[in-house]
C-alpha cells in the first residue's frame, strides 16, 4: 500500500498548474520518516478558450502550449501528518502570432495534510482529512498578459477538506478547498478592469476548488487507476471583454474530467511511474486545455 | 495567520485623492486672455445677474441655505469629490472612458472585421474604438473647450463682480475653501456643461452617466454653499455655448474620413511602395484589411499651420546599414531582455484597454497641476495647450506613418517576436515618442522647474517601444524630435495668449 502515496497529490498539482494552486487532495500518507521524491512533466495545450462565456479561437495565438516541469516531495512527519512541497518551472509558447512566450520558475508550494478522522466497519473505511497549503511566487515573473504569463503572481493560502470512502480495493473521494489570495503586482501603475485602478497592485479574487474521484488498486498493490473530476470557481473577478486580453483577476472557472494511473514496475525498489490526462469540459476566461502528465516517483525511509 | 494578514488589506486606489485647496492665484485678468476658438472672452454673452440686494437673489440665498442643510453622507462625499479640482476630476473620467472603449474589433466568423458605427453606437463593435488618435482628439476638444469656457467665465465674473454667497450673508458656512473669485457665472457649472456636452458627443453611449455626473457636480456647489442657482444657470449656459462651438469644429475637422475604406487604404500603401519600395502590412490573422486611421494625418491641427511642414525625413531603407544596426539592436534586446527593460516596456505599454499615451500624459499633467493648487482657468490652460500639442503630434505622426508606410520590426525581421502586442499601423515614427515629446515640451514650458522630469519620461516612453520590440530606435529618435517640434507650436501660441 505504501507505494501509492504520492499519486493523487502529484496529479492534482500537475493538473492544476498555477490556475488554482491546488493543494494535495488525496487521502494517502507517507509513513513517519518516509519520503517520496517525484519529477513530473506536464504538457497543457489549447486552441480554444472562453472569452468571458464566449467560446472562441484566436488565430494570433494558434495553439497555446504550457509545459511544466515540477520536482516535488512528500514527507511523513507522523503516520497521520504529511508535508508536501513542489517547485514548478513553466514555459509558455504560442504556435502563431508575434507574441514571445516566457519561461521560468513559478510558485513554490508547501502543504501540510493531516488525517482528522477514521471510521472502520468491516472492509469499509471512512476517513476525513484536512490540508493547509501556501504557494508563493518564487521568481519575479510577470503576472500580466494571460495566457502567456507563468502564473498569477500572488500568494495563495488554502484550506481543504477531503473525505474518502474505501471498500476493498475501491475508493471514492471528494474534496473542496478555499483559497485566499493576496494581491498580485503588474508592471504598470494603471489598469482598467471594470473601472480604473491607479496602482500596480491587483486585488485577486479568492477561489474555491473542488473535485471527486473514483479509483481502484490491483490486489498486488502495484497498479492504481483513477477517474477524476475537478474544477475551480473564482469567487469574484471579471470577464474578459470582447477581444480584450486576459488579466490576472479574471473570473477563471473550469471543470475538468480526467484519468490517471500509477504503476510500480519493480517490487521493492520504491520506483513508480505516473501518467494522467485531463480535459477541460467547461470554462470561463480560460483555455480549453488538454493536459497530459508523466513522471517518476521514488520513495524510501529517511528515518524509522 | 495568513487569513488574518489579508483581512486588513486596503482598497486599491481607483481615483486621485484631491483635497480641496485655496487657489495659488486668481488671474483676475484671465478674461482678457486669447481663447482658442472664441474671438474673445466677451463673445458669448450672459444676462447680467440680479443684484445681491434684490428679492430674487435673497430668495436664492434662502434656497441655498436649505440645500446646504441636512446633507446626506453621499452629498458630502460629492462636495469633496468635486471640490478639489473639478477639471482634474473630469479629466480622470475622460481617461476612464477612453480605457473602457479602447477595444479593437474582433474578427467575424468569416474572417472579415466589423467596424464601429457612430450612427449606431450600441451595435458591436461599440462606438467609439478609443484608440490613441481618437483619445488624443477627444482630450484636445474637451480641454480646449474648457479653456475657452474658463476665459469667458472669467471675463463675466470680473465684468459683473457678483460676490460669493458667504460674502453676502455671513451666516452661510461653506464646505469648501473660499476662492475669492466673483461667483457669477459659476466656473464649476461651465466645466460640468462643457464636459457633459463634449464627452457625450465623444462617448454617446455614456450620455446618461455623464449627465448624472454633471448634475452631481453642479449640485455639489449648492450643497457646499458656494454658488446660488443663478450662478450655476449662467455657467451652464456659457459652457453649453462654448461646447457647441468646439463640437461644430469637430464635425468638420476631417476625423470622420480618417478610417478609410480598403481601396483608399490600399492606394496609400501602393503610393509608399511606388515611392520608397516598401509598405507596411498588418500581420494579424485574419489580416485587418485597413490600418488604424490612415487619414488621421489629414485631420485639422490646432497649432501647426501645415502638418507637412513638420513631417520628418525618410527612415533608413530596410537592408541598409543603418537599418541593420537598429534591427540587430532589437534582436539583441529581445534575446537578453533585462527585468528593468521589461518593466519599462510594460509601464509605458498604454495599449488596448488603457487610457493610451495621451491619457498617460494627462495623468502626469493632473499631478503637476494639483501640486501647484492651480485655479480652474490655469488648469484648463495647461490641459488645453498640452492636449492640442498631443493631438497635433498624433496628426503629424500619423501623417508620417502612412506617408512612409514603414514595416514594423516583426514584418521586416524574419522570426522576430515581441513582448508587447503589435499596433495596427505602420512603424515610422513611434506614436509614443511623438505624443510624449509634444506633451513634455508643453509641460516643461508651463512647469519649467520639472522640465528634466518631463523630458526623462518622454525619453523613457520612446525607449520602452524599443524594449517592447515594436519600434526601431530610429522610429523613437525621430518621433521625439518631431514631438518637440510640434509641441513648440503650442508653446508659441501659449506665449502669446496673455497669460504669461
Amino acid at each position: 500500500m505504501k507505494y501509492f502515496k504520492l499519486w493523487a497529490p502529484a496529479i492534482a498539482l500537475a493538473l492544476s498548474l498555477n490556475l488554482s494552486a491546488q493543494t494535495p487532495s488525496d487521502a494517502i500518507y507517507m509513513d513517519k520518516g518516509q519520503i517520496c521524491l517525484a519529477a513530473l512533466y506536464t504538457h497543457d495545450t489549447w486552441d480554444e478558450y472562453w472569452e468571458g462565456t464566449l467560446k472562441r479561437n484566436n488565430e494570433n495565438i494558434g495553439t497555446l502550449t504550457r509545459q511544466t516541469v515540477m520536482p516535488m516531495f512528500a514527507l511523513g512527519i507522523t503516520d497521520r501528518i504529511n508535508v508536501i512541497a513542489g517547485l514548478p518551472w513553466v514555459r509558455t509558447k504560442a504556435s502563431a502570432g508575434q507574441m514571445a512566450g516566457v519561461s521560468g520558475i513559478q510558485d513554490a508550494g508547501l502543504w501540510v495534510k493531516a488525517k482528522a478522522f477514521e471510521f472502520k466497519s468491516g472492509e469499509s473505511v471512512l476517513t476525513l482529512h484536512a490540508t493547509a497549503g501556501l504557494t508563493v511566487p518564487a521568481s519575479n515573473y510577470l503576472a500580466d498578459y494571460m495566457p502567456f504569463s507563468l502564473g498569477l503572481g500572488c500568494v495563495d493560502a488554502s484550506l481543504r477538506a477531503i473525505v474518502q470512502y474505501q471498500w476493498k480495493g475501491w475508493y471514492a473521494r471528494a474534496h473542496s478547498g478555499y483559497h485566499v489570495r493576496g494581491n498580485t503586482t503588474i508592471e504598470r501603475d494603471y489598469y482598467y478592469t471594470t473601472q480604473d485602478y491607479y496602482t500596480d497592485e491587483v486585488d485577486m479574487p479568492n477561489a474555491l476548488d473542488y473535485g471527486a474521484s473514483l479509483g481502484w488498486w490491483n490486489p498486488k498493490g502495484t497498479l492504481k487507476a483513477e477517474l477524476t473530476m475537478d474544477g475551480l470557481k473564482t469567487l469574484g473577478g471579471f470577464d474578459i471583454r470582447r477581444q480584450d486580453a486576459g488579466f490576472p483577476s479574471n473570473k477563471m472557472n473550469f471543470t475538468r474530467l480526467g484519468a490517471g494511473m500509477q504503476y510500480y514496475p519493480i517490487s521493492g525498489t520504491g520506483l513508480g511511474i505516473i501518467v494522467s490526462g485531463g480535459y477541460v469540459v467547461a470554462g470561463r476566461n480560460m483555455g480549453q486545455s488538454l493536459v497530459l502528465t508523466g513522471g517518476v516517483t521514488y520513495q524510501f525511509h529517511i528515518w524509522h | 495567520m495568513a487569513l488574518a494578514f489579508w483581512s486588513c488589506e486596503k482598497d486599491l486606489p481607483t481615483e486621485a485623492v484631491i483635497e480641496p485647496y485655496t487657489f495659488a492665484g486668481l488671474d483676475e485678468n484671465g478674461g482678457n486672455w486669447a481663447p482658442i476658438l472664441l474671438a474673445n472672452g466677451s463673445e458669448i454673452g450672459i444676462p447680467a445677474p440680479a443684484d445681491v440686494t434684490s428679492a430674487a437673489y435673497l430668495a436664492e440665498l434662502e434656497d441655498l441655505k436649505n440645500a446646504a442643510s441636512g446633507l446626506s453622507s453621499s452629498q458630502k462625499a460629492a462636495v469633496q469629490y468635486w471640490g478639489g479640482n473639478a477639471l482634474v476630476r473630469w479629466n480622470e473620467i475622460a481617461r476612464e472612458l477612453a480605457a473602457k472603449y479602447n477595444l479593437i474589433p474582433a474578427p467575424n466568423p468569416d474572417g472579415t472585421y466589423p467596424a464601429p458605427d457612430a450612427a449606431n453606437p450600441s451595435q458591436y463593435p461599440l462606438f467609439p474604438f478609443a484608440n490613441p488618435p481618437y483619445t488624443c482628439r477627444m482630450l484636445a476638444y474637451w480641454s480646449a473647450a474648457q479653456f475657452d469656457a474658463m476665459i469667458a467665465a472669467w471675463y463675466h465674473k470680473y465684468q459683473f463682480n457678483r460676490p460669493a454667497p458667504h460674502e453676502v450673508d455671513g451666516s452661510i458656512k461653506t464646505l469648501l475653501p473660499h476662492s475669492g473669485l466673483p461667483a457669477y457665472p459659476s466656473e464649476d457649472a461651465a466645466i460640468a456643461a462643457v464636459s457633459q456636452a463634449v464627452l457625450s458627443a465623444m462617448f454617446p453611449l455614456e450620455k446618461d452617466f455623464l449627465t448624472a455626473k454633471a448634475e452631481e457636480h453642479k449640485n455639489s456647489r449648492l450643497w457646499a454653499g458656494m454658488n446660488v442657482e443663478s450662478d450655476l444657470v449662467a455657467g451652464d449656459s456659457l459652457g453649453r455655448a462654448v461646447a457647441a462651438r468646439f463640437l461644430a469644429r469637430a464635425a468638420t475637422d476631417g476625423m470622420k474620413n480618417a478610417q478609410t475604406p480598403k481601396p483608399v487604404s490600399d492606394s496609400i500603401a501602393q503610393a509608399a511602395q511606388d515611392r520608397f519600395g516598401w509598405h507596411w502590412e498588418n500581420l494579424e490573422i485574419p489580416q485587418r484589411p485597413v490600418g488604424l486611421a490612415p487619414l488621421f494625418g489629414k485631420v485639422k491641427p490646432w497649432c501647426v499651420p501645415n502638418i507637412v511642414d513638420v513631417r520628418p525625413g525618410p527612415p533608413p531603407a530596410p537592408g541598409s546599414p543603418e537599418f541593420q544596426r537598429d534591427a540587430e539592436e532589437l534582436q539583441d534586446i529581445q534575446d537578453n531582455l533585462t527585468t528593468e527593460q521589461r518593466h519599462i516596456a510594460n509601464f509605458w505599454s498604454d495599449g488596448l484597454g488603457t487610457y493610451t499615451p495621451p491619457g498617460h500624459w494627462n495623468r502626469f499633467a493632473s499631478d503637476a497641476l494639483l501640486a501647484r493648487n492651480y485655479n480652474p482657468l490655469r488648469t484648463a490652460r495647461t490641459f488645453a495647450y498640452m492636449n492640442m500639442a498631443i493631438m497635433d503630434a498624433g496628426i503629424s505622426c500619423w501623417d508620417a506613418k502612412y506617408y512612409y508606410h514603414y514595416p514594423r520590426p516583426s514584418q521586416a525581421i524574419p522570426g522576430f517576436q515581441t513582448i508587447l502586442g503589435i499596433p495596427n499601423f505602420p512603424s515610422y515614427t513611434s506614436g509614443h515618442s511623438t505624443f510624449s515629446a509634444a506633451a513634455a515640451t508643453v509641460l516643461a514650458h508651463i512647469f519649467p522647474e520639472d522640465k528634466a522630469q518631463f523630458d526623462a519620461w518622454a525619453e523613457e516612453a520612446a525607449e520602452s517601444r524599443i524594449y517592447g520590440g515594436i519600434h526601431y530606435r530610429f522610429d523613437a529618435t525621430v518621433g521625439i524630435e518631431t514631438g518637440h517640434l510640434v509641441g513648440n507650436y503650442s508653446v508659441v501660441v501659449a506665449q502669446a495668449d496673455g497669460a504669461e
